[in-house]
């Protein structure tokens, strides 16, 4: 070796190791945090990207998943607050997160209190209705809706969830109404629409694409800001003809407050290394997401905008505010 | 004809030595995580899940689903020996196949439960090949005015669940239907009876509710008594440690009863196994000869409810497979599982993946033979537990209970709240109130206030749509029917008295 470069060479090394140290790096396993029971939404995509990730060999230590249910996510998220500066805890977020604050005294942890890392996917949706129902389009059915005031039925979820927000919207911008019919689990839901006891839902495409395939289902209209490449013929709400927001469902990673930037920037880095894996292209592929992938920057300006609009919502539905 | 070629294929899957072997360990780890109270199958699944990216399928698909029936015959265990729910179906076992412990018959209990497991069992996956599709239709049609008056007929079990008073027992199950409406409602997002409580936002654990009552209670009732060490009689001699032919026969009807129970309440997507062990539980009662004999220690009260339980798997694999559509959280996650697989679970999934259906319904035939196989030598074994003195197994309970709850939801609330129900349980005890009406109340009341309010919100308000839908008129038809029984005949009685 050349004694100018050997001198390079160490100077680079005596740079670079000063920030080598300075570094985050996890030393022992990874608490990776789930709101949901097992089988749940938030807790499969935990264990598909623990195991992606080991798979991968992006991280020098395993990732354990930890359902903390209850609360409407308030359980996982003051378990986080427990965890003040602890730089081996993460946790996955999704829409429930933004709204349950809002909605609940109880729930007095918003995502500002934690330290958001990531957002990955925005979990786009689609309005399907029975094969055999009358409606051909999106306006079909608001037609008919309106020739029927509240006799439609849309099977769903809860009040201020997505289904229930975009409800909303549509009826604010048409004059439309139509009933909410709440059922706890998807599987429900969906019976109750191939039962044909409702007439309209709110499905994930991972949730529709086989029952579309076989010829029970048919898309009146994506959820999206494109066209979804696994269904190219249903029109987005927009090309549908009602202008209304887009609602995408967020979900990605945050971590407990109050943990060092190092550790912040070594999850960041983490996460953007690891949604460029093949791995991570096949889980967006099988369940049918988008990519959503934020920096904690951005997240944290999303977070704020996606609350007011949530908020706005909400208020205009006639449910209250706490925060 | 078409059936049997396929069978035929299937157990060629089955049978090969890699695919035998997941059958065994899903059997295996299935029957343990059945007997620790708390952690049930679909968590035990979700952990596994990971370590099945790298396996085929096919041989993936069968552990899983070993682990999902394997944890119904384990389930039983803990609630014949010490009053324990291994999980939440098993409850109804505890009535009866507790009592029978108590009298020196653990040994015939945990037999009889593992015999109706594997006749149960087998009829679900006979009910699951043969009949799937049809009765994936039928399973459709019912919506929430049906569920509804399911949810009514599993109610009037209370009659026949109540001991000595009626009134007691009614007020248990009222406790129960309270205690089932705590929590978020879900159609407003409003919070009911959480005090300020944000544990308190989902409402209260079944498993909390059931150990609490029913293993703290007990085991709390007991250590009043300052007589003796010994908790239970042991029967000496390995003859006595099984059930006898007696007792199979007594059983007939018991295991046929369970079979169809439970595997067309399984079909149901939301209605589940502990719908299916009660309903079973009653109409044994209700046909019985000697149904004052009932929470005595009856052999049939533990066979009805087994079978019913594990017959369920079999019936809530058929929306699963033939629509992608899951009941419980077992076959939530197994749902889940397929995806992650990239199978696309769906309508089309049995005609797409014709060795992975076989194959499935292949290994559970399989996989209930090994489990009786593993199942009844350990009952002898088992039975041994009750040797124990009491200061070792009632502080072992107590861990156990404490560990099983905590483990569901990683909460101490939930610890202190388990706490709170064995008192709950114990004063019931002292004061002679049933605690099964309890538990029925609690398990069915919130599925039962959602039902009648879907439907409700379905007719506009017009209560008149839970009578005008056959399936449901005749199933309010039947609870009307069970709840005035006893009145006739008590009205009988007494004219019989006045003519005397």
């Amino acid at each position: 070796m050349r004694p100018i470069s050997f001198i390079v060479a160490l100077t680079l090394v005596a740079i670079a190791s000063p920030i080598a140290a300075q570094g985050f790096k996890p030393t022992k396993p990874i608490e990776f945090v789930t709101h949901t029971g097992p089988g749940g939404g938030g807790d499969v995509l935990a264990r598909a990207i623990a195991g992606a990730m080991e798979k991968e060999k992006l991280m020098p230590v395993r990732m354990q998943v930890l359902n903390k249910t209850g609360g409407g996510g308030h359980t996982a998220m003051s378990y986080l607050v427990e965890k003040r500066g602890d730089t081996h805890t993460i946790a996955v977020f999704t829409g429930l997160w933004f709204t349950n604050p809002l909605m609940r005294p109880e729930a007095n942890i918003t995502l500002k209190d934690l330290t958001p890392l990531v957002r990955l996917v925005l979990e786009p949706a689609m309005l399907a209705v029975k094969n055999d129902a009358p409606y051909k389009t999106l306006k079909d059915f608001i037609d008919a809706a309106k020739q029927n005031p509240g006799q439609l039925k849309q099977s769903a979820g809860s009040i201020g969830a997505r289904d229930w927000v975009v409800r909303q919207l549509l009826m604010k911008n048409t004059g439309a109404s139509w009933a909410y019919i709440s059922f706890p689990g998807g599987g429900e839901r969906i019976a109750a629409l191939l039962g044909g006891h409702v007439n309209i839902m709110l499905i994930e495409p991972q949730e529709a694409g086989e029952h579309i395939r076989a010829g029970n289902m048919r898309v009146l209209a994506a959820i999206s800001e494109q066209r979804l490449p696994a269904f190219p013929s249903a029109p987005t709400l927009k090309e549908a003809g009602f202008d209304v927001p887009n609602v995408p469902q967020p979900r990605g990673i945050l971590a407990p407050p109050g943990i060092p930037a190092e550790a912040v920037a070594y999850w960041e880095d983490l996460f953007a290394k690891f949604v460029k894996t093949p791995s991570w292209r096949k889980i967006l592929e099988d369940g049918l997401f988008e990519d959503g992938f934020q920096r904690s920057a951005e997240l944290n300006k999303f977070i704020d905008q996606y609350s007011e609009t949530t908020r706005g919502i909400l208020r205009e539905g006639g449910i209250k505010v706490v925060r | 004809m078409e059936v049997i070629v396929y069978l035929l294929q299937g157990f060629a899957v089955a049978l090969s030595p890699l695919n035998l072997m997941w059958c065994f360990i899903g059997c295996f780890l299935g029957t343990v995580i059945g007997i620790l109270p708390g952690l049930g199958p679909a968590a035990t699944i979700a952990m596994l899940l990971p370590l099945t990216f790298k396996m085929d399928p096919t041989g993936a698909v069968i552990m899983l689903a070993g682990i999902y029936y394997g944890s119904k015959y384990g389930g039983s265990t803990t609630s014949i020996l010490l009053n324990v729910p291994g999980e939440s179906a098993s409850v109804v076992t505890c009535i009866d196949g507790y009592q029978m412990a108590k009298r020196g018959r653990a040994g015939a209990a945990l037999g009889i439960a593992a015999i109706a497991s594997f006749i149960a069992g087998t009829v679900g996956v006979l009910g699951l090949m043969l009949v799937a599709p049809p009765l994936a239709k039928f399973a459709l049609s019912f919506s929430s005015p049906e569920y509804f008056a399911l949810m009514c007929l599993g109610l009037a079990m209370v009659v026949l669940l109540a001991g000595e008073s009626m009134t007691k027992a009614l007020l248990a199950m009222l406790v129960g239907l309270w205690i089932a409406g705590m929590g978020t409602d879900l159609f407003t997002s409003t919070s009911r009876f959480t005090f300020g409580n944000a544990e308190m936002l989902d409402g209260i654990d079944f498993v909390v509710v059931a150990i609490g009552v029913f293993a703290l209670g007990e085991v709390l009732g007991n250590m009043e008594g300052r007589s003796g060490t010994q908790m239970l009689p042991v029967p000496k001699g390995l003859r006595n440690l099984l059930p006898t032919w007696q007792d199979l026969k007594d059983c007939r009807f018991a295991f046929f009863n369970g079979s169809v129970i439970g595997f067309l309440i399984g079909v149901l997507p939301g209605a589940g196994s502990t719908i299916a062990s009660f309903i079973s539980y009653g109409i044994e009662k209700a046909v019985s000869r000697h149904p004052e004999k009932f929470g005595t220690g009856v052999v049939e009260g533990v066979a009805a409810p087994e079978g019913a339980n594990n017959a369920e798997t079999g019936g809530a694999m058929v929306p699963l497979l033939t629509l992608g559509i899951p009941g419980s959280g077992t076959t939530a996650i197994l749902l889940a599982a397929f995806i992650l697989w990239g199978l696309r679970p769906g309508p089309l999934m049995i005609q797409d993946n014709p060795t992975l259906f076989w194959g499935l319904v292949a290994s559970m035939y399989i996989g209930n033979v090994m489990l009786l196989v593993l199942n009844l030598p350990l009952v002898p074994l088992f039975a041994q537990i009750l040797r124990l003195p009491a200061y070792v197994l009632y502080p072992a309970i107590f861990g156990i209970s404490i560990v099983g709850v905590y483990s569901t939801s990683s909460s101490l609330f939930d610890v202190w709240m388990l706490g709170a129900f064995g008192l709950i349980g114990y004063a019931m005890r002292k004061l002679e109130y049933p605690s099964a009406p309890l538990i029925l109340g609690f398990v069915l009341g919130d599925g039962m206030e959602r039902a009648l309010r879907q439907s409700l919100m379905m007719s506009q308000g017009d209560l008149s749509i839970l009578v005008s839908r056959p399936i449901s008129a005749t199933m309010l038809f039947l609870t009307v029917l069970i709840l005035v029984a006893p009145l006739f005949k008590k009205a009988n009685a007494w004219r019989v008295r006045a003519l005397g």
